[in-house]
């Protein structure tokens, strides 16, 4: 079975010659389909740019990046954006939900650029909030909604689309202890219907809800394979 | 992504905030009304000048004592050197004239019973009233008989009929000039003012009376007049009507070089000229004010569609992030420009014609909207409010969604 994501000798460098910045340094990476992944490291280890290659967010510098067997690496804008909309879902720290639209029409956002009908528009962006247990706020506005709300939201919209890859970027780092409970619940389901999640997170109890962790630092990961378990409270402090 | 969707999208994203596109449409709506209207009152002004000179008639002629150089110094010293034997004749020896009729005005203390008036004491002969094209509405005008008797006859403009006399009929009162009994012979209809002068609110007499009684002097030619109207056979004589009145005129006064002429000739194109010029001036200046506030509502319309695009960054980078690609974003911040320059510059259309339509309504200038007025202010603004909404949103369209998503 081929991986999901392969990243092959990946870089990924700002500036020009004198003030060269290496946020990622030949960084070569597999997940498998169905995996659930936590991407850790101290800030500034690239994490995050790494989590904005794998999402198609952002064009590596050099290097080849295959995801679902396609070379993704150097493809143009609007290639990326059906990429995205077609297989990748993704959950933000801040949400990013629109604020002039209901839960419904903010879930139903990627079936808007994908080309999906209105009444199946619709269906399924009710679907998908019900999965996540919001069935009953489907006309409210983001503003009239708490912040797990908000993040269960962003997570119906990821999944509207019936993605491959679940990609969430600090998806717990503005919730409590119970809303974050809540949301690491849905994304374990969500982990045993088949969608491959990966998230970059702070939080080691967080990582340690899943399967596997890549760590980071100084723009390379350091261990590809880290057991949650080893994952210490005080790994972030060094 | 269909067109359709794209209007939902936009429509949904204006109604949600409401605030925003308020304040932009504002803009462009303060933008349109203030041309429109600016431009409509200056036409406004230059029609009702224009209709006040054609109500004159086409076949008049005004001779006017002095010449332009005199008129020109402000007319302090405006020379009185046009007589009633002038006016007299022109009727007698110039074939393409018709009419002639010699006005002279003074001022007048007005008085019946216990109320007063001041008003203007016009001195003529019968001719006046075909001249100008005026009417009788009760009793007669002044005739030959009281011109060679110097008969204290007056006639009364309708409001100054109205204002001293009231509910009583004014007919065969006894009415005091400067305190000079005189007998009321008619009253005129209802003419409405006429370049500045009001005959509704003068007091008609025969010139002849005015002179002997009112003014007390009489220049060694004869009765000065202030100027003399005459109406040409028809509008195809004019010209000839001029030549011969000038001639004759010249030969009268003793004149050998015409720079010495002591009277001018208009006529009711000249006088249109005259007003022409004054009027496009007026019109010109409008229009620059309503420049000027296109200019500041445009710079309105750019600012805050500016503001809303760079405030707007992040919605941008989310849109991208899950799918919406650069033509999805630009035709939805082009049909968003687009609805709030089309709703904006319609109510600035509506408000602008409606001030006119107000403006025609309260005043005697009918003013109305002009469709160039109109279709420059709608498409200045309009591809301001294009412009500007759509080219900073390509610039966002561009950025990696994740840039964009960043930004604050």
């Amino acid at each position: 079975m081929p991986s999901l994501i392969d990243l092959h000798q990946i870089s990924k460098v700002y500036g020009s010659d004198n003030t060269e910045v290496k946020a990622l340094w030949d960084v070569s990476l597999t997940i498998d389909q169905g995996d659930y992944c936590s991407i850790m490291g101290p800030s500034g280890s690239g994490k995050s740019t790494a989590m904005n290659v794998i999402g198609c967010l952002d064009r590596p510098t050099g290097g080849q990046y295959f995801f679902d067997g396609q070379d993704v690496a150097q493809l143009d804008d609007d290639t990326l954006a059906a990429i995205r909309n077609r297989k990748i879902g993704f959950v933000f720290q801040q949400f990013h939900l629109l604020p002039q639209l209901s839960a419904l029409d903010n879930v139903a956002l990627p079936m808007v650029y994908g080309g999906v009908a209105a009444a199946e528009r619709r269906e399924r962006a009710t679907m998908a909030l019900q999965r996540v247990g919001l069935g009953n706020r489907l006309t409210n506005k983001p503003s009239q909604l708490s912040g797990g709300q908000q993040q269960r939201v962003a997570i119906a919209r990821a999944i509207v689309n019936r993605p491959l890859l679940l990609l969430a970027d600090e998806p717990t780092g503005a919730l409590d202890t119970t809303t974050t409970a809540e949301v690491m619940t849905i994304f374990e389901e969500l982990n045993q219907g088949g969608i491959t999640v990966v998230m970059v997170t702070h939080e080691p109890a967080v990582a340690r809800l899943t399967k596997r962790v890549v760590w980071f630092r100084d723009g390379q990961v350091v261990n590809a394979h880290m057991q949650p378990e080893d994952v210490s409270y005080g790994a972030l402090v060094e | 992504m269909d067109f359709r969707e794209s209007l939902t999208m936009a429509v949904k994203t204006l109604t949600a905030s409401k605030l925003r596109s308020g304040l932009t449409m504002l803009g462009i709506i303060i933008g349109n009304a203030s041309v429109i209207s600016m431009v409509g009152l200056g036409e406004g002004g230059r029609h009702y000048i224009n209709e006040q000179l054609q109500s004159l008639g086409p076949n008049i002629l005004f001779i006017v004592p002095g010449n332009r150089e005199t008129r020109r110094l402000g007319g302090l010293e405006i020379s009185r050197n046009l007589v009633l034997a002038d006016a007299n004749a022109i009727a007698e020896q110039v074939p393409s004239v018709i009419d002639v009729a010699a006005e002279n005005t003074t001022p007048g203390l007005l008085s019946f019973l216990n109320r007063n008036a001041n008003a203007s004491v016009i001195g003529t002969n019968p001719a006046f009233i075909t001249v100008r094209n005026f009417t009788i509405g009760q009793g007669r005008f002044i005739t030959d008989l009281d011109l060679q008797r110097t008969s204290a006859v007056a006639v009364l403009g309708n409001s100054l009929a109205e204002r001293l006399f009231e509910d009583q009929v004014p007919l065969g009162q006894s009415l005091r000039i400067n305190n000079i009994a005189f007998e009321v012979v008619g009253v005129l209809e209802l003419q409405g003012s006429n370049l500045g002068v009001n005959y509704d609110d003068a007091v008609i007499i025969p010139i002849t009376t005015q002179a002997s009684r009112i003014v007390g002097r009489t220049s060694p030619y004869g009765i000065e007049v202030s100027f003399i109207s005459a109406t040409a056979r028809n509008a195809d004589s004019m010209q000839t009507a001029e030549f011969q009145i000038t001639n004759l005129l010249r030969l009268r006064h003793g004149i050998v070089n015409v720079e010495e002429d002591d009277f001018f000739i208009q006529n009711q194109d000249t006088l249109l000229s005259i007003a022409d010029t004054i009027t496009s001036a007026l019109t010109l200046m409008l229009a620059a004010i309503a420049s000027i506030s296109l200019l500041v509502g445009g710079i309105g319309i750019m600012n805050i569609m500016l503001v809303s695009v760079r405030e707007r960054t992040q919605e941008i980078g989310l849109r991208k992030a899950v799918g919406a690609s650069q033509n999805d974003i630009l035709i939805q911040f082009l049909i968003e420009a687009i609805i709030l320059s089309a709703v904006g510059g319609a109510m600035g259309t509506f408000l602008g014609v409606s001030g006119i339509s107000l403006l025609s309504l309260l005043t005697p200038f009918e003013a109305s909207a002009s469709i160039s007025a109109i279709v420059v202010a709608v498409g200045v603004s309009g591809s301001i409010g294009l412009f500007f909404g759509v080219i900073p949103a390509r610039q966002a369209a561009k950025l990696d969604p994740i840039v964009a998503l960043r930004s604050i």
